[in-house]
């Protein structure tokens, strides 16, 4: 042992070698040694949940930072870094992640995207939630202004994630959830959106309740376009159900007798009350027009186009409000279309036979009564007599075979003054027009079947 | 500590490789040794030394290079301890024979 301390003496001079491999060992390991262990660190966070995670090593001492959504965690986090081995010091700079009372959360949808607001509760919701809102928008643009925080209610993953689906049947509008209160406003994007949506609330986890639901419908929209040139009469929009789909296309045939119906009306719920009783009179005025269009949105109807001849236009523009049901509301905004070129006698002959040949004017049953539908076609008379001024008409009324000829005979004559007085309400002069009865004297078909009974229930057009 | 063994064990051998061959010579060396006075300030610097490794008062590199040095001192130190001691072992069996 003594000789131990003799010999000490002289092993000073090793030191200077030692110093300079000391020198290159610390200068050439340090770079590596701080990237290894900052691998290691990470590598022990990989299970932790932190957002905003840094971690800087100098020499063996690391500076790890982040924010924890709970304390435990928090802890948990600088012990797994702790324990790396190498690690000599932890200079911990973690904190928790700011807590948020009310918990808001929020979807806000317009034009041209979702802007996902409010708070988050961890980094996996927040991603959970932009990768659902994506999926369900399908192209639309998903921002996130989302912000994590605690304090989230129980299953509130849940709840979003049940509001992100209805963000999809949203025009615009915003859903917000505060705390376990769920509040909606905007206008839905189909009809029946509403609704659904409305359904879909009733799913919302145990706990959240709706405080306010102010989604609104879109407008009820049904279009009628009458087109002179193509012979037409397009039907869209919607209708509440195929019985009133059917009955809007039959009322449409009967009172558009020349025009072809093209049916293109999607049933849908959410049609204002008295519905039908609303689009049949509208109907029945655009068929009084030469062209025109007519648009019923939600209680509104609005009629526009050209009427045949002046008087239909003032009839028009006062008589339809009055067929609505209460509350509806009518606005007309009816033109003339100017008068043809007059024709001579023969022409105007075809002109009317023309007409008579493509529609029948109708009457209540057994009465003298001109049916409504029949407007269109004796506006489509009037215009033509209007063009032939110098002529006189006789308008002949027939019947069919059934019944007793007296009756038949009267009924005839008095269907014929019914159009006469039709005629000259319509403006022109009373003079030029005869009403004559023939009763069943004059069939055109056969009275032993009822094709041929309707077509010998006519007023003929003759020019004299 | 084993882990700085671990990344560091081919400088901490060359310090102990470098002790026992400084050990070895220091046996037979006749040049000047460090006086007794010296010997103790040097002794009590290194007794700091490792108090403040210990104690982990140098933060961030340099206390990391501390650390490095003086386990790469240590180890060198067990080496000089070898080498003398092997050294003076094959001088004193000589000895008797000659």
């Amino acid at each position: 042992m003594h000789g131990l301390f003799r010999w000490s003496n002289k092993w000073w001079p090793g030191l200077i070698p030692l110093a300079v491999f000391w020198t290159i060992a610390a200068w050439t390991s340090t770079p590596p040694l701080e990237s290894d262990l900052a691998a290691r660190s990470t590598a022990a966070l990989k299970d932790t949940v932190l957002d905003k995670r840094r971690i800087v090593v100098d020499g063996r001492d690391v500076t790890f930072g982040g924010d924890a959504f709970s304390e435990e965690g928090r802890r948990g986090a600088v012990a797994s870094v702790e324990a790396v081995s190498g690690v000599r010091l932890v200079n911990d700079e973690t904190r928790l992640v700011p807590e948020a009372k009310p918990f808001v959360w929020s979807a806000e949808r317009d034009v041209v995207r979702v802007t996902l607001g409010g708070s988050s509760p961890l980094p996996s919701s927040k991603g959970k939630l932009l990768e659902a809102a994506r999926a369900s928008l399908g192209g639309v643009e998903v921002v996130d202004q989302m912000k994590l925080s605690r304090g989230a209610p129980p299953r509130f993953d849940n709840a979003a994630l049940l509001l992100l689906d209805q963000i999809g049947k949203l025009k615009d509008g915003k859903i917000t959830i505060s705390d376990t209160k769920v509040s909606l406003s905007g206008m839905a994007r189909d009809l029946g959106g509403r609704e659904a949506i409305t359904a879909a609330l009733k799913n919302l986890p145990e706990g959240f309740s709706v405080a306010a639901n102010e989604i609104k419908a879109p407008p009820y929209i049904v279009q009628a376009y009458k087109d002179p040139v193509a012979v037409t009469l397009t039907l869209t929009g919607y209708v509440p159900d195929s019985n009133v789909q059917a009955a809007l296309a039959t009322a449409a045939g009967r009172k558009f007798f020349s025009e072809k119906v093209v049916d293109n009306l999607k049933a849908s719920i959410g049609a204002p009350a008295g519905f039908a009783n609303a689009v049949v009179p509208a109907l029945g005025a655009l068929s009084r027009l030469s062209t025109g269009t007519l648009v019923v949105s939600d209680r509104e109807v609005k009629l526009s186009g050209d009427a045949l001849y002046d008087a239909a236009a003032a009839q028009i523009r006062s008589g339809l409000g009055k067929d609505f049901p209460q509350g509806w509301q009518f606005k007309a905004d009816i033109s003339v279309k100017p008068a043809a070129a007059p024709v001579d006698a023969t022409v105007c002959q075809q002109l009317l036979s023309d007409l008579l040949a493509k529609g029948r004017i109708r009457f209540e049953s057994g009465r003298a009564t001109i049916d409504p539908d029949s407007a269109g076609l004796l506006d489509r008379l009037v215009e033509t007599s209007l063009r032939c001024p110098s002529v006189n008409i006789e308008i002949a009324g027939h019947t069919d075979g059934d019944g007793e000829d007296g009756f038949n005979q009267a009924l005839s004559e008095k269907r014929a003054q019914a159009v006469a007085d039709y005629l000259v309400k319509a403006g022109l002069p009373a003079g030029r027009f005869t009403a004559i009865g023939y009763g069943s004297s004059q069939p055109v078909a056969s009275n032993d079947t009822d094709e041929g009974k309707a077509q010998n229930r006519r007023i003929d057009f003759v020019v004299r | 500590m084993a882990y700085l063994v671990m990344f560091h064990w081919g400088w901490l051998l060359a310090s102990l490789l470098l002790g026992l061959a400084m050990g070895w010579i220091a046996v037979v060396h006749r040049g000047p040794g460090v006086s007794r006075l010296t010997a103790w300030w040097l002794s009590g610097l290194v007794a700091v030394l490792v108090a403040v490794a210990l104690a982990r008062l140098i933060p961030g590199r340099p206390g990391y290079w501390l650390d490095l040095g003086l386990l790469m001192f240590a180890c060198y130190l067990v080496g000089c301890a070898v080498g003398s001691w092997l050294r003076h072992r094959v001088l004193s069996r000589h000895a008797p024979a000659a």
